[in-house]
């Protein structure tokens, strides 16, 4: 209502409002993600978790004089943050639409793209935050394992073997987003998630490997960490030494693209074109 | 100001909305009036580029929604209340509004005062909230950017009777300061009072509109009188030679005429009158006759006064025999 005069303007003036800036996105985002008690908890149970993977490693080490190493420790700590790290990513998106809260998002910023995109900025910053945590713990975890058992510290870390557990959290982590825009429903997509990140690697992929020489070939182009396994870990699935090949790189991209980059795709052509109610 | 151009929307065959075309000055209140089903919020949600439109458009001050930059600043709108997360306390859920928008953080306060929302209030969570808070809360997320337009689905749903007067104030206010406000609702009394001009609409087509007066010469041949004489019988057949259907009802008779030519018919037929009156407002009439076709409308007894039988079954909306409004004044 900016002006006075008597005969009000039947067009809008909008030089004065620039679109919204992307980096506000992002911060509004970012605050929606942890001003709810599900945001808060979630956040306090993976800081939690993270803390006692750290207390378990050195209780254990400290009763048993039992040598571990660097590797050993990285790996247990991707264990709290791979199980909760893409719960906040399926929820950031899912919870748009079982709180219907995408009705007042998608109004105030109709490209719906831009709130996607700013949503995954925000939730990624968490999670590059968090791993970074994860990574000071584990570093601690380190030192104080040889300190209560008076072994020699060692950083037998491969960087290469580190940068790549980091990427394969991250793949999962998005993995984790687009099956929330893929299926907009927050149990749905968390089921669908731990089925396909964690229970079919696990329980049945795992089995096949060890008893079948063909799901040796089958699987690493079916399962993202059987594709990266030589990668994150230098071992195969089953924990046997192998090197990488350029085929590793060409299957990491292939379940990549499966499993993140079609839901991706699918799920934000469903947002840009679902009716919000 | 808000320019509906032949708008329709289908879900599957069935037709929500259909071929609607309408515009909303500023400086006015808009009433968008319709029995339930009848394609308010879904034609609502188009313009606020929620609801994809299968056909026509939409454009308010002459930009689609989508092409607005920082639409909250210029496009206010409340579709549902309680479309929040209902974990959130009333402020939070303003906070991040006005952050989306750009807002300085003591347009919150300044809201939160304006609907009348305590302190206390504001720092309970939604899903706590009683409907008129969720409504109130509502309202004043709409008003968050200051913007030149309102778009509101029901926005008295809910509030108190103080509550809807400051509402109508508000929105008086709004309209007398340029605003253009379009609100919907199936009250016909609570719209009448605030809106400038009223759009009618049954089965998602627009079956009339215009302002008060348009409508009511439209509507002239639905004014009934009620009147009981003390002999109905003799008065009843004056009545009816005089040209006036008459139908018993009750203890009188209803006559499809004003009550000024009942009056004049019982001069001259020299009946005493023991009862006289309007036999229900005329847009009301107009408004159940235009959009009334469905069972679901067909109240048996008469909603309205208890002289009135059972609505006689309305002719389709859309059938040729349905009345329409001229075009838009
Ligand atoms: N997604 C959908 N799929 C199928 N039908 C729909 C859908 N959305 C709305 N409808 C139908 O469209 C019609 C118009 O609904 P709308 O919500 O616009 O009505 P309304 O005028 O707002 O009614 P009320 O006064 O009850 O709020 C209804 O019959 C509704 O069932
Ligand atoms: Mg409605």
């Amino acid at each position: 209502m900016s002006t006075a005069s008597m005969v009000p303007p039947a067009t809008l003036d909008v030089a004065s409002t620039p679109r919204t800036p992307f980096v506000r996105l992002v911060q509004v985002e970012w605050r929606k993600m942890v001003d709810t008690r599900s945001g808060f908890w979630l956040l306090t149970i993976t800081a939690g978790l993270l803390a006692l993977v750290m207390a378990l490693i050195v209780l254990v080490v400290g009763l048993n004089d039992f040598q571990v190493d660097a590797r050993g420790i990285s790996q247990g700590m991707t264990i709290p943050v791979s199980l909760l790290l893409p719960v906040f990513a399926i929820l950031i998106v899912t919870s748009e639409w079982s709180q219907r809260t995408a009705l007042t998002s998608f109004t105030l910023e109709p490209h719906r793209s831009r709130v996607v995109l700013a949503k995954l900025v925000a939730v990624t910053t968490l999670a590059v935050c968090t791993i970074a945590v994860a990574f000071v713990l584990g570093a601690l975890t380190n030192v104080l394992c040889a300190a209560v058992t008076g072994n020699p510290l060692e950083w037998n870390l491969d960087g290469s073997e580190l940068v790549w557990l980091v990427i394969q959290q991250m793949l999962f982590f998005a993995m984790g987003f687009a099956f929330g825009m893929l299926l907009l429903n927050t149990p749905g997509a968390i089921a669908i998630y731990y089925v396909i990140a964690l229970m079919l690697p696990l329980m049945v992929w795992g089995t096949l490997y060890a008893i079948f020489d063909w799901a040796k070939d089958v699987l690493p182009w079916v399962d993202l960490g059987f594709a990266m396994a030589p990668l994150s870990t230098g071992a195969d699935p089953l924990g046997r030494p192998v090197d990488v090949e350029a085929v590793t790189y060409v299957q990491t991209a292939f379940t990549a693209l499966v499993w993140v980059g079609v839901p991706v795709a699918l799920g934000m052509w469903r947002i840009l074109r679902a009716e919000v109610k | 100001m808000i320019t509906v151009d032949r708008l329709t929307k289908t879900y599957g065959g069935f037709t929500a909305v259909d071929d609607v075309s309408f515009a909303c000055q500023p400086g006015r209140v808009t009433g968008f009036l319709g029995p339930n089903g009848a394609g308010k919020t879904t034609t609502m949600r188009v313009m606020v580029g929620l609801t994809p439109a299968t056909h026509g458009q939409v454009t308010i001050g002459g930009l689609k929604y989508h092409d607005i930059p920082n639409p909250g600043r210029h496009v206010g709108s409340l579709l549902d209340a309680s479309a929040q997360h209902a974990g959130r306390t009333g402020r939070e859920i303003l906070t991040l509004g006005a952050q989306t928008m750009g807002l300085p953080k003591d347009r919150v306060d300044e809201m939160l005062a304006l609907v009348g929302l305590t302190e206390t209030e504001a720092k309970r969570r939604l899903r706590n909230y009683s409907l008129g808070m969720r409504q109130r809360l509502g309202i004043a997320h709409a008003l968050l950017g200051d913007p030149a337009v309102l778009i509101l689905d029901e926005p008295a749903n809910g509030l108190d009777p103080a509550g809807i007067r400051w509402m109508r104030g508000l929105l008086k206010g709004y309209a007398d300061r340029g605003g253009t406000v379009l609100l919907s609702s199936h009250l016909l009394h609570e719209v009448e009072q605030i809106a400038d001009e009223m759009i009618l609409i049954g089965h998602g087509r627009i079956v009339a509109q215009g302002d008060r007066n348009t409508l009511l010469s439209n509507a002239e041949g639905a004014t009934t009188t009620l009147v009981t004489s003390l002999d109905n019988q003799t008065f009843s057949e004056a009545l009816t030679k005089a040209g006036y259907v008459v139908d018993p009802v009750g203890e009188g008779l209803r006559v499809h005429a004003t009550s000024e030519q009942v009056g004049r018919a019982a001069l001259e037929a020299g009946a005493v009158l023991t009862d006289l009156r309007s036999g229900g407002a005329g847009l009301e009439d107009l408004f159940l006759e235009l959009t009334s076709t469905t069972q679901r409308d067909a109240v048996p007894g008469g909603p309205v006064h208890e002289h009135m039988p059972a609505l006689p079954p309305m002719p389709p909306v859309d059938s040729p025999t349905a009345p329409t409004g001229g075009p838009h004044a």
